[in-house]
C-alpha cells in the first residue's frame, strides 16, 4: 500500500506545530505534505498534493474549514478541529466525518487515527456521501441567520464616516431626496430617500407613521394626543415629537 | 375611521376640559355677582355655564378640524371660537335663565358679555394649553426616573454578561492549546503566555464588580490580552498603545475599553488573511478625555451584526457620564473601524464619579 498523505490547516502556527508533532509520534507512517494558515492555502495544498486526509480548523480567516471541505467534497477525508463550536458538533453528530476538540489530547487523536486507518484500509477512496452531508451542515448553519436587515447607518460627519447602530436611531425624517437620522444625541443626513430606506429596515422595529417619517418603536417614550386631537409620538431623549398621520393611526390601536 | 381606543382617549380629554370649564364658569359667575349686587347668582351661573361650555366645545372643534401649526393661527382659532361660542351660548343661557332676549341684544349689553367671555375664555384656554405642556414635562421627569432605574438594573446584568463573555470558551481553549504546544517547543514563551492569561483572567474576573480602576491598569490587561493574541496570530497582529504617562493615573471605569479592543481583534483582524494593526491612542482635548481604538481590519458592513459589546459600552457610558460620555464609531482610514470613547476629564477632582 502506498504512503498515506495528510495536510494540516490552522491559522495559529503553534497549533499546527503541535498537531504535526503529535501525529509524528502517534502515526509515524503518515506523511504531512503541507501546512496551511487559511482556507485558500488549504485548498491549494489539497489540489497540489491530493492528500488522503485533511485536518481542518473550522474558524480560519478568508473562509472556514467547513467551506474548504465543501469545495473539495469527495477528494479526501476530512477531520475538523475546533476549540468550541457547538453548532458544528451537533451538525456532525450524524455525519461520517470526524471532529476533534482543542486542546487535542493524545487519547482522542489516537481514536481518530484508528478510525482513519480502518476506513482507508477498507476503501482507499473517500465515501461519496460527503458532499451531501456537508450540504446539510451548511444548510443548518444558514437557516440560523434569518432575513438580513440594515444594522448600521453610514453617515458623513465632518471628514469621517460615522457608523450608527440602527437600534439607537430614534426616527428617520425625509428631507427632499435625503433622510435625516435622529438619534438621542446626534442628527445626520444620509443620501438615501426614506422610501429606499424603508425597504431595508426591519418592519418589526421600524414603523412608518407618516409619508416622511419612520420611527423606531423600541425608542418610543409615549404616544399621546395633542390639544388639537392628533396623535403624537415622543421618543426617548428627544423633545421634538413627530405626528402620526391619520392613515397610520391604526398602528397604535390598543390591544 | 378611528378605532375605539382613540375615541376613548378623545372622550376622556373632552370630559376633562368640560369639567374644568364648569369650575371656571362657576368662579366667573361668583365674581360677577360679587362686583355687581344687581345680578342674581343663579342667573349668572346658568348664563356663564352656557357660554363657557359652548365656547369650550367650539374651540375644541376648531382645534380638531383646523389643527393649527403655529401660534398666530392658534390665536385666531381661539378668538373666533370664543366669539361663535358666546354668540350661541349667551342667547341659550338667557333663555334658560328665563330672561327675555331683547335684554341681551339691547344696548351694549351683548358687547360686554362678549368682552367678558373672550377675556376669561383666553385665560381658560391658556390654562388648558399650558397644562398640556406641564403634563408632558412631568412625563419627562417620570421617564427619567424609570430610565435611571433601568440603567442601574442593566449595569448589574451587564456585569454578569461581561463575566460570561470574557471567559469565552473559544478564547480559553485556543489559548490553552497554544500553551500546551509551547511547552514542547518554547518553554519560555509558554510561561509568558500563561502569565499573561493569568493576569488577564484575574483582572477580568475581579474588575467586573464595578470598582473604578485607572487608564494605566486597564492598559495592562489589554496588553496581556493582545500579547496572548500576538502569540496566536503571529505576524498577523501588530499593536501599538500610545497614551501619555500623565494620563495613566486618570481614574476610569473597568471593562469599557476592553470589549472594544476584543471586537477589534476578533471581528476586525482575525477574519482577515493578512491580519492588520491595532492602535490605541489616548489624549485630552480641553475638558474631554478621548480614547481611540483603531484597527485596519474587516470594518463593518451595513448589515454586519450589531455587536453586543458595543451596545453595552454605549449604555454604560451613558449611565456613568450622562450626555458627557459617548461612544462614536467611525470608518478607519484606509480600512477597518475606529471606536472613540469620550468622557469628561476633571483631573483636580481625583475621582470623577
Amino acid at each position: 500500500m502506498s504512503q498515506i498523505k495528510a495536510i494540516i490547516a490552522d491559522d495559529e502556527e503553534q497549533l499546527r506545530l503541535y498537531l504535526k508533532a503529535r501525529l509524528n509520534v502517534l502515526w509515524p507512517d503518515l506523511v504531512i505534505c503541507g501546512e496551511a494558515a487559511n482556507g485558500q492555502n488549504a485548498l491549494d495544498l489539497i489540489d497540489e498534493y491530493q492528500p488522503d486526509v485533511a485536518f481542518l480548523d473550522i474558524r480560519m480567516p478568508g473562509f472556514s474549514g467547513i467551506k474548504v471541505a465543501e469545495k473539495i467534497a469527495g477528494k479526501c477525508r476530512v477531520v475538523f478541529i475546533s476549540a468550541y463550536d457547538q453548532y458544528a458538533l451537533q451538525a456532525f453528530e450524524n455525519g461520517a466525518l470526524d471532529y476533534i476538540l482543542k486542546p487535542v489530547t493524545d487519547e482522542r487523536l489516537e481514536k481518530t487515527i484508528k478510525r482513519l486507518q480502518k476506513q482507508i484500509a477498507a476503501a482507499p477512496t473517500p465515501p461519496s456521501e460527503l458532499a451531501k452531508i456537508l450540504e446539510n451542515v451548511l444548510a443548518t448553519l444558514e437557516t440560523r441567520k434569518g432575513p438580513v436587515y440594515l444594522n448600521w447607518i453610514k453617515a458623513q460627519h465632518g471628514d469621517g464616516v460615522r457608523l450608527i447602530p440602527v437600534n439607537t436611531v430614534r426616527y428617520f425624517k425625509a428631507e427632499d431626496k435625503y433622510t435625516i437620522v435622529m438619534t438621542g444625541d446626534s442628527e445626520s443626513l444620509i443620501r438615501k430617500s426614506i422610501k429606499e430606506l424603508a425597504d431595508t429596515l426591519d418592519p418589526q422595529q421600524f414603523w412608518q407613521i407618516h409619508r416622511g417619517t419612520i420611527v423606531n418603536v423600541n425608542q418610543i417614550a409615549k404616544v399621546y394626543r395633542s390639544f388639537s386631537g392628533g396623535l403624537m409620538i415622543r421618543l426617548k431623549d428627544l423633545h421634538e415629537a413627530p405626528s402620526v398621520s391619520r392613515s397610520y393611526s391604526h398602528l397604535f390601536k390598543q390591544m | 375611521m378611528e378605532d375605539i381606543s382613540l375615541k376613548h382617549m378623545g372622550l376622556r380629554s373632552v370630559l376633562t376640559h368640560f369639567s374644568y370649564t364648569v369650575v371656571f364658569c362657576t368662579i366667573i359667575a361668583l365674581f360677577l355677582t360679587l362686583i355687581d349686587s344687581d345680578k342674581a347668582f343663579l342667573e349668572c351661573f346658568i348664563i356663564s355655564q352656557f357660554i363657557g361650555l359652548c365656547a369650550c366645545a367650539c374651540s375644541m372643534l376648531g382645534f380638531h378640524v383646523i389643527r393649527p401649526q403655529n401660534n398666530i393661527i392658534m390665536l385666531i382659532v381661539i378668538i373666533v371660537a370664543l366669539f361663535i361660542g358666546t354668540s350661541i351660548g349667551a342667547p341659550l343661557g338667557f333663555l334658560a335663565a328665563g330672561i327675555d332676549l331683547p335684554v341681551l341684544f339691547g344696548g351694549k349689553f351683548f358687547l360686554s358679555v362678549l368682552t367678558i367671555s373672550i377675556l376669561f375664555g383666553s385665560v381658560i384656554t391658556y390654562f388648558f394649553l399650558s397644562r398640556g405642556v406641564i403634563s408632558s414635562k412631568e412625563a419627562l421627569i417620570q421617564e427619567e426616573r424609570v430610565k435611571r432605574l433601568n440603567i442601574e438594573k442593566k449595569a448589574v446584568e451587564t456585569n454578569l454578561r461581561l463575566l460570561q463573555a470574557q471567559i469565552e470558551p473559544h478564547f480559553l481553549f485556543n489559548t490553552l492549546s497554544n500553551i500546551l504546544s509551547l511547552l514542547n517547543t518554547d518553554l519560555e514563551k509558554g510561561k509568558s503566555m500563561l502569565v499573561d492569561l493569568m493576569q488577564y483572567l484575574r483582572t477580568t474576573l475581579s474588575k467586573t464588580r464595578g470598582d473604578t480602576t485607572t487608564v494605566g491598569e486597564e492598559m495592562e490587561i489589554i496588553k496581556a490580552y493582545l500579547n496572548i493574541y500576538k502569540i496566536r496570530m503571529g505576524d498577523r497582529l501588530r499593536y501599538r498603545i500610545d497614551i501619555p504617562d500623565s494620563l495613566r493615573d486618570f481614574p476610569f471605569q473597568p471593562m469599557l475599553i476592553q470589549p472594544l479592543v476584543e471586537n477589534a481583534v476578533r471581528h476586525g483582524l482575525e477574519p482577515e488573511v493578512e491580519g492588520g494593526e491595532i492602535l490605541i491612542r489616548g489624549a485630552v482635548y480641553e475638558d474631554t478625555f478621548r480614547l481611540e481604538i483603531m484597527d485596519t481590519g474587516a470594518g463593518l458592513y451595513e448589515n454586519s451584526n450589531p455587536g453586543m459589546g458595543i451596545d453595552n459600552t454605549r449604555e454604560r457610558l451613558k449611565s456613568l457620564y450622562g450626555d458627557k460620555g459617548r461612544l462614536i464609531l467611525e470608518e478607519n482610514q484606509p480600512s477597518g473601524l475606529k471606536a472613540i470613547i469620550e468622557v469628561p476629564y476633571e483631573p483636580d477632582k481625583g475621582d470623577h464619579r
